[in-house]
This record gives structure tokens, sequence and C-alpha cells, in this order.
């Protein structure tokens, strides 16, 4: 089929970019200028991206890669180009869709801010660089993106940077992922040095690794995935490098929907799916995948159920939600994985935009703090209710179909992981229904008069719960448009048939009513639980003190070091570097005597040069 | 007219259709006359823009010209066109260099229409119209395949700088560095008269084809040798005074300093790169080809004495411009540094391993003259505002005038040579040309000189950025100065993204043996 569109697929992450130049240049001058621009970038990629998507649902359609030689030294080439994939079309939609949203929403959740230009300047330019880093057709432009979406991560954790928390997190997010980027860049150096003529592009990649011919060694091959996968455990917040997250809830909330619910923090599991031809040839790291996703998955939801910050709550289901995927992907099912990054990015910015709605309505973020909120913001209750159900895995909603599909794959292949993707399915349920009922169900709270905002934030909560209740059927047991699409036929989901689909649906209803019980009908105390166990509420609380064993093993030991690593700097290498510059000064002032301004002296000199010239250099060759 | 035809004729006409290769220099010197006249014919009291503009035109007319050349020359097999017999060539060589040249100069005459005023210059209309002269030696110098023609045009280009450096009759200082100039430029063309001289009296040849050819014939006989050795090493000295190689750099500073600021950047760039042109084409003609012969240290001992040359101007150019306040003394010693990487180019060996030592030279030479256009742009504009030529007149640039301080950061990010500027590239390419000759001492000189250079460069930002404006005199951006300043930070930025197209049209237009080595006719 000819392609229009996909030609053009590289103008979308420029709209943003042009976006984030404008708003850098003028949007001082200009206050309101940031939402029109922000929010019209958006569109135009989001109308792009959609264009390029439904071209790609023709038949026969070819990936399409194009770019141009960025540098040829002789035995090396680096190129800068694109690659327009079904998987990266899906990307480009979700991202463009879920940014648009934020967008249009912000404009009324940070109408009072000082910085709102700045903000929308910061949004453009995250924008870009996710698309950029879907669209990247090599290894290294990926890296690069990669980075670029850190930065704007860590610039807008950090937004509200008069607060000590948000400078912190900004801080630790920033730190903490550059431990996984270590690990990617070490798997890209290692991958150029492998690879056969140090190819770096995702076809080559692809190729290489597909045919298993043993161009790399096995050894090798387990070595640059798993450190791929370092990379992506950074990002996508997985265990042990997920301590980021949550902390990272400090910026504002439609940032937390957009970067740290939606995307990109799936940019790892994007990672994992774009080279997964490398984890395929290796069963030790899907294994590892596997393993380290099903346990992210159960350990986050558990602490989920004792956390008190509705945001946090939301970024450790984040996580939590994340492991789910990265388990599907290393069980080998990628449609699995990124179906429920689909739907998974639709409901989780509902349920971030929607705390985000009622935080900007009672100015608190502590749950017992809440309550009776149902009656006063129907909008936000509705929605945020409609996304909790998507998460808990309520048929008929998106959510429920994604997980169906994942714990499908983990019944066939590995029945332990099942079993733990169901528990923790019952845990998800648990703390969505304790989070729903304790801020819209009981009795209100706040002396303040709380009401739903503006049509700005709450059409972008409506847009997205319908959403999340049509996105799941795009791959169902009866319909396998996504899977086939994705992965070209070669995979099916949901073959586990009823069983599966009544053992989640039931442990998600199990769930809910088990909170309904505790915190509506007060059939069970709350403290059920807590009160006889009370270490296990302090230790789910601490988070299993993750954090402190941080503190004291990396942190101190690392500061011990540090100290070491200083005074050999201070006494060796500064020495050394001292003298150098000492040399440089001695050399410099002797030339500054040398000018003083007299054109005989420079006269004299160019003669003594001359001669000094010939008898060094031919009065060698005389002697 | 056939070229065997040439060579036997003790007099050689020029063809009208031999003349039409001629049309650049036609052109610009045309131009000249008719300012002459019209600067005179012009009421004293009406400004000069007029000229300024003229002359604009006319370099960019020939611009024109020169490129056409360029874009035929793949086409046809009549190229390269061999004037006089080898004393004028028309090659990609000297047409590349043209482009540069004429660029570069249109670029300063399109600065200087913002900032120069006639208190400061009595005759600007001199200004102007004598930069046609100055860059038509510099372009005789390109083309010239004969000692004669090469010094015409070295002195052509020398005499009219003596007197743009003068211009500002007022000011002693410009007086000083005019005299100072006229002085070391006078020992500069003694040396070469003197070692040029040699070389005609050991073959009786003025062309740099025959000179090859008489050395290769008597080279086996090998009494030669010393005198062959004091003939280049007077010219060395000789071109070393022009391109402010170290140690023949001092009058730099004090010239620079002296002379207005367009005229600085003149000196900076084609000065500094016509002379280096000319040495390139001798070695590769002269001094290269007795590589081959039996018993013949000289050819080796010349390229190590260039690339000694190279060391002592980066080294001398970094550590004297540490303790530099003044902003144009600052360039100038910067200068120093930049023509000792030029000259590493010319002072590698050529072999198989590495042919590329042109084209590294003209992107290297491409990137120093954006990078020191848009640096002298900035700093007669923020001079002019400030009152004098300090440093410490950039300071909180950044306050006052937050663009021209972001073009200056590109412009310095270049000079030091950090990516993604053409300024990394540049250095870069020279930088793995040398390492493919296996000449490892000159790249860690050429990188701990570059690290050293950091110092000074990186002052300028500090100024810029983290220091409060001393004095909170308003930056006036003239909008010619203003296109300038972009244009050239756009292509800096623009050569350090896509270094591999122009690098590539470099070597595609470009032959080594057919445009840079003169073969007997």
């Amino acid at each position: 089929m000819e392609t229009v569109f996909t030609q053009y697929a590289w103008l979308i992450p420029l709209f943003p970019l042009a976006a984030f130049i404008l708003l850098t240049s003028f949007g001082r001058s200009f206050k309101g200028l940031g939402v029109m621009v922000g929010s019209a970038a958006s569109l135009a990629s989001l109308v792009l991206a959609l264009l390029v998507l439904f071209e790609r649902m023709g038949e026969g359609v070819e990936d399409y890669q194009d770019g141009f030689k960025w540098l040829d030294l002789s035995t090396i080439q680096l190129n800068i180009g694109f690659e327009v994939t079904n998987l990266s079309a899906l990307m480009l939609v979700i991202v463009t869709i879920v940014s648009l949203l934020v967008n249009v929403y912000s404009a009324g959740y940070m109408k009072s801010d000082e910085r709102i230009t700045v903000f929308y300047g910061y949004i453009a330019l995250f924008t870009f660089s996710m698309l950029g880093l879907v669209l990247a057709d090599n290894m290294l432009a990926l890296y690069i993106f990669w980075e670029l979406v850190g930065v704007c991560s860590f610039l807008l954790v950090g937004f509200w940077y008069q607060k000590p928390e948000a400078r912190a997190a900004a801080k630790k997010a920033f730190i903490v992922t550059r431990i996984g980027d270590a690990g990617l860049l070490i798997a890209i150096l290692l991958l150029f040095w492998y690879m056969p003529n140090h190819a770096l592009d995702f076809v080559n990649i692809q190729n290489v690794f597909n045919e298993q011919t043993g161009t790399i060694a096995a050894g090798i091959t387990t070595l640059i995935a798993l450190l791929i996968f370092v990379g992506a455990v950074g990002k996508s917040g997985q265990f042990p490098l997920h301590v980021w997250l949550p902390d990272a809830m400090e910026g504002p909330t439609p940032i937390s929907a957009l970067i740290h619910a939606a995307t990109m923090v799936a940019a790892g599991v994007y990672l994992v799916a774009r080279t997964f031809d490398i984890f395929q040839a290796s069963q030790a790291a899907m294994d590892v995948v596997a393993y380290v996703g099903a346990f992210t998955a159960i350990f986050a939801a558990t602490i989920g159920v004792a956390q008190n910050d509705i945001k946090r709550i939301l970024a450790f289901s984040t996580v939590s939600q994340l492991g789910y995927m990265m388990m599907a992907l290393g069980l080998g099912s990628l449609t699995g994985g990124i179906f429920h990054l689909f739907t998974h990015a639709f409901f989780k910015a509902l349920l971030f935009l929607g705390a985000g709605s009622v935080i900007h309505a009672v100015h608190t973020q502590n749950i017992h703090e809440m309550g009776g909120l149902g009656s006063r913001m129907r909008i936000t209750a509705w929605t945020f209710g409609i996304g909790a159900l998507a998460l808990s895995g309520i048929p008929p909603l998106s959510g429920f179909w994604s997980k169906d599909a994942i714990l499908n794959t983990a019944l066939h292949e590995n029945p332990v992981l099942f079993g733990v993707g169901v528990v923790a399915a019952f845990f998800t349920a648990f703390y969505m229904s304790r989070l729903f009922f304790l801020v819209f169900a009981g009795r209100p709270k706040g002396e303040k008069q709380a009401h739903d905002s503006s049509w700005t934030m709450t059409l972008p909560l409506i847009i997205l719960a319908v959403l999340a209740v049509v996105t799941g059927f795009v791959e169902t047991p009866w319909n396998n448009t996504l899977g086939t699409w994705l992965s070209g036929g070669t995979e099916t989901t949901h073959t586990g048939g009823g069983l599966v689909m009544v053992i989640s649906a039931a442990v998600g209803v199990l769930g809910i009513y088990l909170g309904w019980l505790m915190y509506v009908k007060g059939t069970i105390a709350r403290d059920a639980v807590s009160s006889r166990m009370p270490w296990l509420l302090r230790l789910l609380e601490r988070k299993y003190y993750i954090d402190e064993l941080y503190q004291v093993v990396f942190v101190r030991g690392l500061r011990g070091l540090g100290l070491l690593l200083q005074a050999m700097d201070d006494f060796i290498i500064d020495g050394i570097v001292r003298c150098v510059g000492g040399a440089a000064v001695l050399l410099g002032r002797g030339g500054t005597r040398l000018q003083n301004g007299q054109v005989q002296t420079y006269g004299v000199i160019t003669l003594l040069g001359l001669v000094i010239l010939i008898v060094a250099i031919a009065g060698r060759r005389f002697w | 007219m056939s070229v065997d035809n040439m060579a036997q004729q003790s007099f050689l006409p020029l063809t009208w259709s031999d003349a039409m290769y001629l049309a650049p220099e036609w052109i610009l010197i045309a131009f000249m006359i008719v300012l002459v006249v019209l600067d005179l014919a012009l009421p004293r009291r009406s400004g000069r823009k007029v000229i300024g503009w003229l002359t604009l035109a006319g370099l960019l007319t020939s611009l024109g010209f020169v490129i056409g050349q360029v874009l035929d020359m793949n086409a046809g097999t009549e190229w390269p066109i061999r004037l006089l017999g080898d004393s004028y060539r028309i090659d990609a060589f000297g047409s590349l260099l043209k482009i540069l040249f004429l660029s570069a100069t249109a670029l300063i005459v399109l600065m200087s229409i913002g900032t120069v005023k006639r208190e400061d210059i009595p005759d600007k209309g001199e200004f102007y119209y004598l930069l046609l002269p100055a860059v038509t030696g510099a372009m005789m110098m390109a083309s010239s395949g004969d000692m004669i023609t090469l010094y015409v045009g070295l002195e052509l280009l020398s005499i009219t700088t003596y007197v743009l450096v003068g211009i500002r009759k007022h000011s002693v200082k410009s007086a000083e560095g005019a005299f100072k100039y006229v002085v070391t430029g006078g020992i500069s063309s003694a040396l070469l008269l003197f070692g040029m001289s040699y070389l005609y009296g050991l073959t009786g040849a003025t062309n740099l084809g025959a000179i090859k050819d008489a050395l290769l014939v008597q080279g086996a006989a090998g009494d030669i040798q010393e005198l062959l050795y004091v003939s280049f090493f007077l010219m060395l000295a000789g071109f070393g005074i022009k391109i402010g190689a170290a140690p023949f750099h001092f009058w730099a500073p004090d010239v620079y300093q002296g002379a207005p600021t367009p005229i600085t950047a003149f000196l900076a760039i084609v000065s500094k790169a016509a002379a280096l042109a000319v040495l390139f084409r001798i070695t590769f003609n002269v001094v290269f080809p007795l590589s081959n012969a039996t018993d013949m240290y000289l050819s080796q001992d010349i390229f190590l004495t260039i690339l000694v040359l190279a060391a002592a101007a980066m080294i001398v150019g970094t550590t004297s411009a540490l303790r530099q306040r003044n902003a144009k003394r600052l360039m100038a010693l910067s200068g120093v540094a930049n023509a000792g990487y030029l000259l590493v180019p010319i002072g590698v060996s050529f072999k198989g391993l590495h042919m590329q030592n042109v084209g590294e030279f003209m992107f290297y030479l491409a990137a120093y003259i954006l990078m020191n256009v848009g640096a002298f742009a900035v700093i007669s504009v923020v001079s002019k505002a400030t009152g004098h030529e300090e440093l410490k007149g950039f300071a909180g640039l950044y306050y006052r005038a937050p663009w021209t301080a972001a073009a200056m950061i590109v412009f310095v990010l270049s000079l030091a040579g950090l990516p993604v500027t053409g300024g990394f590239f540049g250095k870069l390419f020279i930088l793995l040309g040398a390492a493919q000759s296996q000449a490892y001492w000159i790249v860690a000189i050429m990188v701990v000189s570059s690290v050293i250079s950091y110092y000074f460069y990186f002052g300028i930002i500090r100024q810029m950025f983290m220091r409060g404006g001393g004095d909170e005199a308003e930056v006036d951006m003239p909008a010619t100065t203003g296109v300038v300043v972009w244009l050239c930070a756009v292509l800096t930025v623009a050569l350090g993204i896509v270094p591999g197209p122009v690098i590539g049209w470099v070597n595609e237009h470009f032959s080594i043996i057919r445009d840079l080595f003169i073969m007997s006719p």
C-alpha cells in the first residue's frame, strides 16, 4: 500500500519543539500564550499521529525508515533517522493524546501559577523528546532522547523549586534513573562493539538477533539484554530502582499524569519491546524480566494498601502495573505488555487528573482528610470511578481485557507467576476501593465548599473516561485485532478461555467488596489487621524500608568512599593539575614579558627563532 | 591555446577567452575603480554607506562567478585552467579558497556598514573599497603557481592592509599598529624574497612545477641540500610572520588592537588564510615530491619544521592568552593558536592512509571564518557600547542583551572546540588526520592546548553570565551587524550538526592531483 503520511512522521515531534522554542523566546512577554501554543502543537501532532496510525492499519504495510548520514568517519557511520512500525505508531498516538489532554487540563490546574508559560514550555519540550524517543531508528538516537526526557522529568518534578521536598525529589529522580541509564549506555557500547559494521539501528539489530546465527555469543547477548533491562528498570520504576517514582509526585499533578503515569515511565517497557529480539535470543534475560516484573507488581501493590497520600497510592499503583507489563514481556507476550501499556496510559492518566481535580478542590493530598466528595464533584467522582474500575480489572472496562491477556499468558507459561498476578490484582482492587470510598463516600470532612472544576479540567476527564471504557475492545477473546496487528499474526492471547476471565473478575470484585465492607459498611473494622499485626502496617507504610536501606548502604557507604576519593583528588590529581596549570601560567608570563611593545624586539625574536629552528632541525643533519 | 605551445613561446599572451576565467578578479578591480571615482564625486558631507553597499555588491558578484566556476569543474575535462604557463591556475584548490575569502570579506563589510562611524574613521569610502584590492591579492595568492605572481599577490594584500590598519588617522594606537605592521611586514617580505631568490638561483625557474622538476633532477647529486635548507627556512619564517605562528607572532596583538575591529577580523582571517594557502601550495608542490629522492632528509625535515611551528603556535598562543584582559588581543592570541591548528594538515604527511589534508584544512578554515567573524562582530558592538575593548565590557552581557550573549556562546564554544559546533568537527577532523598519519605527539599537543584554551574562552562566558553589569551601557546592535552575527551563529551550529555533507562536498570537488599538484607541461 502506498503511504502518504508516514513519510512525514518526522514532523510529529517538531510541532512541540517549535512550541517550546516559541514559548522560551516570547513566553515572558505573552502570558496567555502557553495554553494556546502548547495545545495547538499537541493537537497538530495528534492529528498527524492518527493519520499515520490509520495508514498503518491497512493491509501489508511495510515498516518505514528514513534518515540521513550524520557523520561519516570512514570506519564509523552515524545516522540520524526515524522508523515507523506498528508499535511506534501506536505509541505516537498514546503520547500525543495524553499530552494534548494534559495541556488542556493544565490551563485550569496551573491557572494561578506565575510561571505557567515556563511550565508549558517544559511540557512541549518533554512531548518533543518523548516523540523523538518513540520515532528513533537507532539506539544512539534513542539514548539521546532517553536522556532528554529524563532532563524534562527533572525540570518538571522540581518545577515548584521553592519547596525543599520538590528539589530533593527532582534530584532523587534524576540520580536514580541515571543508574539505569548507565546500564543502557554500556549496553549500547557493547552493541556497537559486537554488531557487524557497528550498526546500531533497530532493523539491523532485529536481523542479527532474529537469525540466531551465533553472530553474537550467547553470553554477550544475555549481558546486553540485561543491561538494556537495567535501563528500563530505572526509567519504569521497577524494583529495586522504583524509589524515585513515588517521590516524583512532588511535581504538579498534570505532570504526574503525563510523565509519571502514561508516557515516560512506559518508555522502559517500550525499550524492551523495541529490542525484543535481543531478549528473545536469551531465555535467562527473559526470565529475569518476568520475575522482576512480577515481583514489582505484587510488591508495589501491597505498599499501595498502606499509603495515605492520594498521589502516592496512584504512584505505587503505576509501579505495580508497569511490573505487570514487564512480566508479560518476560513471558514472551509482546502483545500483552503493549496492550496493557495502551489501556493503562488512559485510565492511569484519568486517575491522576481526577486526583488533581480533587486536590485542586480540597487542597490536601491525605485521603483521611477527604470524604463525601462524591455528591459535590459529580463529574470527577464518576470519571474517577470508571478509572478505578478499569484499574481493578472489572469487565467490560479496558483494564480487564489487558490484564486478562497477561494472566492468560502467565497461566500457560508459568503458573507461579499467574498466582502472583492474581494476588496482585486482588490488592490492586482493594487499594483502589479504599481510595475511592475514603475520598468520595462517607461524610464531608473539610470545611471548604468543594465543587467540580472548570470545563478545561473536566473535559479531559470525560474524554479519558470514554477511552478507559472502550480501548479494551481492540483485543478480546473474540477479536485479535491488536495482537495480529502488532506481532504480524504470530501471537494469540486470551487462549485460556473463560476460566482466567472468571478468576480475574472475581478477585477484582472481591477486592472491591472487601474495601466496601471496611470503609463504607464498617462490618470489618478498619484496623482489623493493623491492630493485630502493627509491624505489618509499619512495614508497608515505610515501603519495606527500602529507602532507609539505601540510605544506609549506598548513601553512607558512598559518602565514605567519596571522602577517600576526594582525599586522593585533592592531593594527587589536584597536584598534577596544579603543576600543569602552573607551567602554563609560567609560559604565558614569559610570552607576555617578550611582548613589550618594541617592534625591534619582535624583529630580533623573529630572527632568533629562525636561527634556533635552523640549528635544531637542519643542524642535526650536518653535524 | 594548447598547453604544448605555451611552454615553448617566450612571450605568453593572455587571450580573451583566457581572460574570461579571471572574471572574479576583474570584477573586483572594476568595482574598486568605479568606487574610487564615486568617492571623489560624492559630496564630502554625504554618508559613505552607499560605497559600503556597493563594495558588498562587488564581492557578491565575484563570489557568484567563482561558485559558477567550481560547479563547472566536475563537468568538463579542460579543468584546471592553466594561464600564462601555470603562473595563474583556476583550480578547485584556489577557487574553494576564493569562496571562503570572498564570503568572509562580504561578512566583514556587512558588519562594518552598521558599526563604522565617521568620527572614528575619517575616510569611510577608502575603508570600504580598499578591501577590494586586498581580497584580490589574497585570491591571486590562492591561484598562483609561480613565485612571481604569488609575491605580487602577497604584496597587494599586505600594502592595502597596512593602509587599512592605520585608517583611524586620529588614533595613536592605530598609527602605532600600522607602523609596526609595516616594519614586520617588511621583515617578512625580505625573508621571503631572500628565500625565493635561493630557490631561483638553484633551479633557474620561478614556476613551482618547473622548480620541482629541476630539483628532482639535481636532487640526485645531493650537493645543494644545505642551500635548500636555508631557502626553505627563510621562506617558512617569512610565511610564519604572515600567518602569525610562534615565534613570529609578536606583532599580532599590537596590530590587532590598533586596527579597526573589522580590519582586525580581515587580518585574522583572510591574510592568515591566504598565507597558509600559499604555504600549502609550495610545500605540496616543491617539498613533498622530494621525499622520494634518495639521500634527501630535506622533505621530512621541512614537514617536521611546519609541525614544530604548529606546536609552538598552539602552546604559545594559548598560554599567552591566559593572562590577557583585552578582547582583541585575546582574539589575536587565539588566532595564533588557530594558525597552529591550521598548520597541522599541511605538516602531517600525505600518504595512502591519509589523503584528506585539504578537506580538513578547508573545513576548519570555514569554521574558523564563521566563529571569528561572529566573535569580532559581537566584540565591535560591545566595545562600542562600553567605550573600551577590555574583557570586562562583557560583564553581565546576558542581562543586558541576552540574544547577543547567546550568539557569543556559540562562537566561544566553537573556538574552544566543543560540540555541537563547526569548531568541534574542524578540530576533530584535523586530529583524526594527524592520528592516521601517526603523528601522535602533535595530537597530544592539540588536545592539551585545547584544554588550556577552555580557561580563557570560558572567562568570556563567565563575564557574560556570572558578573553583574559593571556599566549598564545599552548594547545597540545595528541590523546589518545583527544579520552577520546570526548568520555566523546559525552556520556554526549547522556545521556542527551536518559536518558530513560539507566535507563531502569539498572532497567531491577536489582532487589533489588535478587541483594542487602542478604537473610538467
